[in-house]
């Protein structure tokens, strides 16, 4: 009989128990109703890249020598290096020089490598193509400079979570001048005591 | 027009149309005739009207949840996106996939939807402003909406479609056992008022405004009521018989175009019905927080004066469906709260908790009604 009775009391218990959680959770939900959208309305606004973003390669042809160390640290040999040897000069003639970003994995192991600086990373992302043969980059469309999101008339440009001001989570409405979380490098560098010159032996 | 001693008659649209028509010389029967697609007219356009709000809410009221913004652009907040989703769906292409049964195929929405807005029937929006007053009233509701589980089940069963005929199998399994603590939380209510019809349900929670309403006294069957109509409109937390992470789209996996939209609709129109029957049951259907008759009293003015008809007629309205809304916007609360149940957590809850609730609800209802029947419809 009792047995019967406790069941039943830990069965309304439990019942109630779960009552509660449910009214709990609605609370949370309730609550989230009136806090500000923190969605980025793309087409519109869009985040400012952070400064190491690895977006679409950059390649200055003058610079490059044909040295294919690119092609060589590229996972999938994906660069292709269009050179022939000029007998008379004996040296490297460069013809053309193309990426294909239908295939780049944007890893940077090529502008990691290459000896002149020619490779370099932007911040462009948006690469969608109606036709895939119409990413495969030469020298002349990998030598173009991406519109910068801070310089578009067209579009508002956003701050990353990290790049905001201390204890802001909203990129909405923080006004441009205002600085970042943490300090710069040379904020940092300003605080050190000033350390002994530098013993030129020491790094060698 | 009879009306009860108690209850003031109100707006009579029927009585006050016939006789105008009587006035330009029409028989009784052409009037009558005249009068009646009017209403039905009207209660099939607020149940699509009340589906386009109810999608407009429910988009909304999920971004602002999730923190997002929701449609925006087509139309002033994005009020025009449900239409703009309504339009494609009726460009599209009606497709009956390969080796389907196609007869049971386009039959299965038809049977989700008809009795559904059959069911509107017996809303009462006011004393005067519904199709018909029948006497089974709520009983009718409860038959009709066993027929869902039907349609439910063939278009499953003809889609030739293993997540289809789960999903209608599932569906069938769901409706058949929450029917049963929901017809036991109705009779519940029924038993204190009376009557089965609609009418008669409200009427008696009216008197004493918001003190007087059913939530006072059948808290347990309004949860009851709540939980199983829920489950009927398969909303989320109950949502198995579409699951889409397991199933795809459930029964409605196949459908495309208008098939599909009628499926949509379906479930849409039956959670504002269900709001509405919510409202009817529990909440004093069109009745105020504050009685009106008290109300015309306080500032001297006669309940039977046109203009304060007319202002009843209409409070009756916006009562109604303020309430109904609010139960959905309690639904779609709820949607974004509350994960999905099992299925033998659903039919653990369906059979184990809310049945025996219901019975003994029903009993200590029987009871306090022989103890103080003056309180509860004796």
């Amino acid at each position: 009989m009792f047995g019967f009775l406790k069941k039943v009391g830990d069965y309304t218990q439990e019942a109630v128990g779960a009552a509660r959680y449910i009214t709990q959770g609605l609370g949370v939900t309730f609550d989230h109703m009136r806090r500000r959208p923190v969605t980025i309305q793309y087409p519109y606004e869009k985040l400012i890249p952070s400064e190491r973003y690895r977006g679409r390669i950059h390649y200055e042809f003058d610079k490059c020598i044909a040295c294919e160390v690119c092609v060589r640290v590229c996972p999938i040999n994906l660069p292709v290096v269009d050179w022939v040897m000029n007998k008379a000069t004996k040296k490297k003639e460069l013809r053309n020089y193309s990426i294909d970003f239908g295939v780049c994995i944007f890893c940077g192991n090529c502008v990691e490598y290459c000896p002149t600086n020619c490779l370099s990373m932007t911040e462009e992302y948006e690469l969608a193509a109606f036709d895939r043969h119409s990413l495969n980059y030469d020298n002349v469309a990998l030598g173009r400079l991406p519109t910068s999101v801070t310089d578009d008339p067209a579009v508002r440009p956003m701050r990353e979570l990290v790049y905001l001001p201390k204890g802001v989570v909203d990129p909405h409405g923080v006004a441009a001048n205002e600085p970042r979380v943490g300090r710069l490098p040379e904020q940092v560098l300003e605080t050190l005591p000033a350390s002994a010159p530098a013993d030129p032996g020491a790094n060698a | 027009m009879q009306a009860t001693p108690v209850v003031s008659p109100g707006l009579d649209l029927q009585a006050s149309f016939i006789e105008a028509l009587h006035g330009l010389g029409l028989s009784d029967g052409i009037a009558r005739l005249l009068w009646l697609p009017l209403p039905m007219v009207l209660v099939l356009v607020a149940a699509v009207v009340g589906v386009l709000v109810n999608v407009w809410l429910e988009r909304k009221i999920s971004a602002a949840v999730q923190q997002r913004i929701g449609p925006e652009y087509a139309g002033a907040l994005g009020v025009l996106q449900p239409l703009a989703d309504g339009l494609k769906l009726v460009f599209k292409e009606d497709i009956i996939p390969a080796r389907a049964d196609g007869l049971l195929f386009t039959l299965g929405p038809v049977l989700v939807l008809v009795p559904v807005i059959l069911s509107w029937l017996v809303v009462p929006f006011g004393q005067h402003l519904l199709i018909s007053d029948v006497g089974i009233g709520i009983f009718l509701w409860i038959a009709l909406s066993s027929i869902q589980p039907i349609g439910l089940l063939m278009s499953g069963y003809a889609s030739n479609n293993k997540y289809a005929l789960l999903g209608g199998l599932r569906a069938a399994a769901q409706s058949i056992s929450y029917e049963i603590p929901l017809a036991l939380a109705v009779l519940a209510v029924v038993m204190m008022s009376n009557s089965l019809s609609t009418i008669d349900i409200v009427n008696q929670q009216t008197g004493a405004g918001i003190l007087s309403w059913n939530i006072w006294r059948q808290p347990v069957g309004f949860v009851i009521f709540w939980i199983c109509a829920l489950a009927e409109c398969e909303r989320l937390p109950f949502d198995l018989p579409e699951a889409e992470e397991e199933l795809v789209a459930g029964y409605q996996t196949e459908y495309a175009g208008m098939k599909f939209a009628l499926f949509y609709l379906g479930s849409y129109i039956n959670l504002v019905l269900s709001a509405l029957l919510v409202s009817v049951l529990y909440l004093g259907g069109w009745g105020a927080p504050v009685s009106v008759e008290w109300l015309a009293g306080v500032l001297g003015q006669s309940v039977d004066a046109p203009l304060v008809q007319v202002f009843t007629g209409s409070l009756g309205i916006v009562m109604t469906l303020l309430k109904a809304y609010l139960l959905v916007f309690f639904a779609i609360l709820l949607r974004w709260t509350v994960p999905r149940v099992r299925i033998d957590q659903l039919l653990d809850l369906g059979w184990k908790f809310l049945l025996p609730i219901g019975l003994v609800n029903l009993l200590v209802t029987a009871a306090l009604k022989l103890a103080f029947p003056q309180a509860f419809g004796g």
